[in-house]
């Protein structure tokens, strides 16, 4: 299982069979430079493989006001 | 993914560039980007001063942070906008990340101007944001001609210059396109405008300001019912997809082969420029935009 927090939302979501950051980024219909991917402080190309226990946040790029 | 340049692991993937980049080499990528920019449009002269328009979010501080990495002689202007619960905190957070650094930064409060944007907002019938954009023009412009600045540089991304673009070319705004670019050459009491980051997408930006530890205020205008040009920069964003590089292709050929034949349409479009009565800065009625606000607002207030 694979915990992500996405963007400033507290409330995580969990995920199984996800392998990769592609995977989880499609899943979340985000696309490649849509969003940060960060696990233990390091961002994560799309091609990155995650563990079950892995702890990723998703930060959403696009800018507001 | 191997990080182009030496190899590493790589932690940044850019389609666009058709590489990926470890953090180290990343940075220097970024920098790059922005030497080239100031370079192809004669942004910053050797020795200049220049006055960063820090709003806080991440275009604005990485613009200070690499403008000063690159060397150049930089100082930050934030407007205080006076709004409740955003502009203390947005405030407080700009200025601890400056003092940190060593970035001078000044502020300009507009309460004490009597523009406090939710007075303006009674005060005046149109969108709020289109005042507040105004408003804060009028002062990143007048502190910088006021204090010996010679350029203004604002945090444009590629993402808001090909959206402002697109928008522009879907209305063929003639007056726009002649007047739209990465560096505006100074004018009277218009210092030259210029925008260091207008090759680097938001993405880009983002991940430079988590590589450096910039810690920006991410927390929305509680007046922005939603950015306008969102839709465009997700067509945009599409395109982009399907093919990586479309927009910078786009943005470069329309200042490479465009823009020419736009110029000049600002100036018979538009009305003359005078000197306001009341501030002095250009203005295309007797009083300008700004002042005219204010009377507002003192009005409103009386
Ligand atoms: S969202 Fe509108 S009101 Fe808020 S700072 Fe931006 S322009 Fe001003
Ligand atoms: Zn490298
Ligand atoms: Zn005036």
């Amino acid at each position: 299982m694979i915990t992500v927090t996405l963007g400033t939302n507290n409330t995580p979501a969990t995920f199984e069979k996800i392998k990769t950051v592609l995977q989880l980024l499609n899943n979340l219909h985000l696309r490649v430079n849509d969003a940060l991917v960060i696990r233990d402080g390091e961002l994560l190309t799309p091609d990155r493989h995650l563990r079950p226990g892995d702890h990723v946040a998703i930060r959403p790029v696009v800018s507001r006001g | 993914m191997k990080c182009k340049r030496c190899g590493e692991t790589a932690a940044v993937k850019l389609p666009s560039h058709h590489a990926g980049f470890c953090p180290d080499c990343f940075e220097l990528f970024f920098k790059r980007q922005v030497e080239t920019a100031i370079r192809r449009h004669a942004m910053i002269a050797p020795g200049e001063k220049v006055l960063v328009a820090v709003s806080g979010g991440k275009d604005s501080l990485a613009l200070m942070r690499v403008l000063s990495d690159l060397g150049h002689d930089v100082a930050g202007l934030h407007v205080h906008l006076g709004i409740p619960d955003s502009s203390d905190p947005v405030c407080a957070r700009t200025e601890a990340y400056c003092r940190e650094n060593g970035f001078a930064l000044h502020v300009l409060r507009m309460a004490e101007l009597g523009l406090a944007i939710p007075k303006v907002k009674d005060a005046v019938h149109r969108p709020i944001c289109a005042v507040c954009g105004k408003i804060k023009r009028h002062y990143f412009n007048r502190f910088a001609y006021e204090n010996g600045y010679a350029a203004l540089a604002t945090g444009h991304n590629l993402d808001d210059e090909t959206a402002r673009l697109f928008a522009n070319v879907l209305r063929w705004d003639e007056a726009y396109l002649g007047g739209q670019g990465p560096s505006l050459p100074a004018e009277g009491r218009f210092v030259r405008k210029i925008k260091p980051l207008y090759r680097l997408t938001e993405f880009e930006t983002a991940a430079y300001c988590f590589l450096k530890g910039i810690d920006h205020w991410k927390a929305a205008c509680p007046y922005s019912g939603g950015a306008s040009f969102t839709s465009h920069k997700r067509l945009l964003a599409d395109l982009e997809y399907t093919s990586p590089g479309q927009k910078t292709a786009f943005y470069e050929a329309f200042l490479a082969k465009g823009r020419q034949h736009f110029r000049g349409e600002g100036n018979d479009a538009g009305p003359v420029l005078q000197p306001c009565a009341r501030c002095g800065y250009p203005s295309s009625a007797e009083v300008c935009g700004v002042c005219r606000i204010r009377s507002l607002v003192e009005k409103a207030g009386a």
